[in-house]
């Protein structure tokens, strides 16, 4: 790596301090104020006691939601992150050829990108109510049904509208993603492999998908901590209702510390996420610190 | 471009020719078979206490009967049906009622809404043009030969090929098309006309059906009789689909030479087109939200595609609800944001680009685990530090919170875009006597204004977006930025939909137009410069 000339030794150092200050105030001292809250007594007008060992993770695990809230949990990064790789992954693909309006399609792709999340959350909201919404009036108005739908009938079907949304919103990132590993494709292996007859499906799964999967790894990687962190889609759609039945772990936390004002147990569910967040990133980091050494 | 030996190609050609002529008569078959069968119930009557066979069956089911035969007279082809419900009573005695209906049960095929008027026969019309015209132009392209490869073919028998595939395209999609204008016309608007909320062309519609349902009737006996109206769409009709398909490939055949690259490139298309309308239906969805009037944005019957009378005045309203000041504080919070972002990140990122230091793996590792830290999942740590440092529910707490967690997001991408830049000049302008700030400000930074413009309106964009950390930090009214502020107008039991829309519209806006300005090098920079791939 060139580098330029240094004079004084801690000259490096000066120049990282702002942005040292600006993360520790602001990113290291909340890590260090949750995993010391989890570990303390809290009343609930939020005055700290001493510590209480593993009190409050034993009161967040054995509280009788947290069991459906980790699968929701579960259902809903998987989910998300998987259909929108996916969906987001044929959709690059399709980007990458040349067609009339390619520029215009690749604008559009990046709206839902673009637009916050409660935006989003509100508009979807309003489309699938029953009573109202935009989907059921579409649907009549173009005489595609007879009668208006009940698009929420059960939570189970507002759940999986929260993931459909959660997919719509992270498609674009993927897309993104992908792009610009496909972009970055030589067109000579494509050549190379069309000379050896290889087909269609072949050219996907021997050049397209190695040579893209750097890419796709980090915007999965990037993905599965985004959406786990996501939360006014719930918030917004069903608010977690009926009785945390669609809440994930970070809309289940918001409750609790600030509707529930049980501080404890919510600070101890942070430190779980914050565990599963730090290992899916330590991956992230070995497999980045890697390919930064190559 | 391959050889293909003429005998070849007229072999094709025959072979599709012999195809299009099969469908073309198939589709007329299809036409010709029941398309709908309507079922309408003219008259009921129930008949309490009644069992089969006995007397009160026998006198209600002449009465019955007596009425079927008046209809008979009026021209209506009816049929009397009953249904027997069976009860037992809190004496424990079985009771029964038999309820008798007088229905009307009629098939159409296509041919029949031809001359009947409505919206559908338009449709159909076009249809049934696109397939003869489509079957004229290609026997008139069948003059350049049939033996003849398609690029050798002259001008204007090769246009005229097209011209059929184009034609028996247009016919594919308007079948459907014809479905669902029958659909809009006999339950759409039938349901409207009989709420009272039809348009002013409902009047003449309703008598339009009337007349092809039941062969004319008086105006005021209409309503009661489109009540009991139901129907559905046979096979036949659907079927009409995948034959005008098969027909639009055997054009393509004859026109192209060969079919997989046409459909492929097609299938490219409807994907691009469904995905595009999709994408954009939610933003359909806020625009015309919010320029309805109240009543319309929570009215199903009243709504129609478009709002029926636009109202602009929601602009002028949700300003007076103070949407300006959340605005405001969203300007004043990003432009925050962002500035302390970069004036904290480009250092940072120029230290890492450029300088040899102990740590800087350590410094590099910590920058991208604080990447993974989302501020939501330390809400409650950041709600208290807040408190601790007295910048609870102000925006300045705000700026710093998301200059904080951009910063990681920031540094990697400047430190990519200061990376893809030789560092020759600098160092050349450093032996000169330049020191590093020099040569940071004078050199490097307008060498790398892409990558720093980029990072700039990717980190405005992230903090104008955020709402969880603002919910929960801010509770003056005063104080907060437009994602929150829009809550406002959706309390527990009522939302105004239109005032959330309309705040929602000036929220988003200048955020698509920013971030279609990054679009390009954003897809570059998350991969390659910025968060690494």
């Amino acid at each position: 790596m060139d580098s330029i000339l240094v004079r004084r030794k801690w000259e490096p150092y000066v120049w990282l301090l702002p942005s040292i200050i600006l993360m520790t105030t602001f990113v290291i001292f909340p890590i260090m104020i949750v995993f010391k809250l989890a570990f303390s007594e809290i009343s609930k007008a939020g005055i700290v006691g001493g510590f209480v060992g593993f009190q409050n993770f034993v009161d967040a695990v054995k509280a009788p939601a947290f069991g459906p809230v980790m699968i929701n949990t579960f259902i809903w990064v998987i989910s998300v992150v998987g259909l929108s790789t996916l969906i987001g992954f044929i959709m690059a693909m399709v980007l990458n050829q040349e067609f009339i309006g390619r520029k215009v399609a690749r604008s559009i792709v990046v709206f839902p990108w673009a637009t916050s999340l409660v935006i989003q959350a509100s508009i979807w909201n309003y489309i699938i109510k029953y009573e109202y919404g935009n989907l059921n009036n579409v649907l009549l108005n173009m005489g595609i049904i007879k009668q208006a739908i009940n698009w929420r009938a059960t939570y189970q079907i507002e759940f999986m509208w929260e993931c459909g949304v959660g997919i719509f919103v992270t498609i674009p990132f993927v897309t993104f993603c992908v792009l610009s590993g496909l972009q970055s494709i030589d067109a000579a292996y494509y050549e190379a492999a069309t000379v050896d007859g290889a087909s269609f499906w072949q050219k996907l799964t021997h050049v397209t998908i190695p040579l893209v999967m750097p890419s796709l790894t980090v915007s999965t990687v990037l993905n599965i901590i985004y959406v786990f962190n996501s939360f006014p889609i719930i918030y917004t759609i069903t608010k977690g209702a009926p009785a945390n039945k669609t809440d994930t772990l970070i809309t289940y936390l918001y409750m609790l510390a600030f509707y529930d004002q049980k501080k404890g147990p919510a600070t101890a569910l942070s430190v779980i996420g914050f565990t599963i967040l730090c290992l899916v990133s330590g991956l992230y980091m070995m497999m980045t610190m890697k390919k930064e050494d190559a | 471009m391959k050889t293909v030996s003429s005998g070849d190609v007229l072999k094709k050609n025959r072979r599709a020719l012999v195809l299009a002529v099969i469908m073309l008569a198939l589709a007329l078959v299809l036409l010709s078979l029941p398309a709908y069968e309507f079922d309408a119930t003219l008259y009921t009557k129930r008949s309490g206490n009644t069992f089969v066979g006995d007397e009160r069956y026998a006198k209600a089911m002449e009465e019955v009967e007596a009425v079927a035969e008046s209809y008979r007279q009026q021209g209506y082809e009816v049929s009397v049906s009953e249904q027997v419900t069976e009860r037992v009573n809190s004496k424990g005695e079985t009771t029964s009622m038999i309820t008798f209906s007088i229905g009307s049960a009629k098939t159409y095929r296509a041919w029949d809404f031809l001359g009947a008027g409505l919206p559908s026969s338009k449709i159909l019309t076009v249809v049934l043009l696109c397939a003869a015209g489509s079957l004229v132009l290609m026997l008139l392209g069948l003059r350049g030969g049939m033996a003849t490869p398609h690029y050798a073919l002259k001008g204007a028998s090769a246009r005229m090929r097209v011209i059929a595939c184009a034609l028996a395209f247009i016919a594919v999609l308007l079948v459907p098309v014809f479905a669902m204008v029958n659909t809009h016309s006999f339950s759409r608007e039938v349901t409207l006309f009989l709420s009272n909320m039809g348009g002013e062309a409902a009047p003449a519609l309703m008598q339009k059906i009337g007349e092809f349902l039941y062969g004319g009737v008086e105006a005021d006996q209409l309503p009661e009789l489109l009540k009991g109206v139901t129907y559905h769409t046979t096979w036949a009709l659907w079927a009409l689909i995948p034959v005008l398909f098969v027909l639009l490939c055997s054009l393509i055949v004859l026109a192209k030479g060969e079919l997989g690259p046409t459909l492929a490139r097609g299938g490219l298309y409807v994907f691009i087109i469904a995905m595009s309308l999709l994408i954009l239906y939610p933003f359909y969805v806020m625009f015309i939200t919010a320029f309805r009037g109240n009543a319309e944005t929570t009215d199903m019957y009243f709504l129609h595609m478009l709002p029926t009378k636009w109202i602009w005045s929601n602009m002028k309203d949700i300003v007076e609800r103070g949407v300006l000041r959340y605005l405001m504080n969203s300007i004043v919070l990003s432009v925050g944001a962002t500035t302390i972002a970069m004036l904290c990140g480009i250092p940072a990122a120029y230290a890492m680009a450029r300088m040899k230091f102990k740590g800087k793996n350590v410094f590099l590792g910590f920058v991208i685990m604080s990447q993974m830290f989302s501020p939501v999942v330390l809400l409650v740590g950041i709600s208290q530090l807040m408190n601790a440092l007295h910048l609870n529910d102000t925006i300045i707490g705000l700026m710093l919170i998301n200059a904080a967690f951009n910063q990681a997001f920031a540094i990697w991408l400047l430190r990519g875009t200061f990376l893809s830049i030789s560092s020759e000049m600098e160092q050349a302008a450093c032996i000169d006597g330049c020191n590093t700030v020099q040569a940071l400000v004078r050199i490097l930074l307008p060498m790398a204004a892409p990558g720093i413009v980029t990072t700039l309106i990717f980190v405005f964009i992230n903090a104008w977006n955020e709402y969880t950390i603002s919910t929960v930090l801010i509770s003056t009214p005063a104080n907060k930025p437009i994602t929150v502020g829009i809550t406002q107008f959706s309390s527990f039991n009522m939302i105004e939909w239109q005032y959330l829309f309309a705040s929602a519209l000036l929220a988003t806006v200048p955020v698509i137009i920013l971030f279609m300005c990054i679009e390009k090098h954003l897809a570059a920079g998350l991969t390659s410069g910025g968060v690494k791939g």
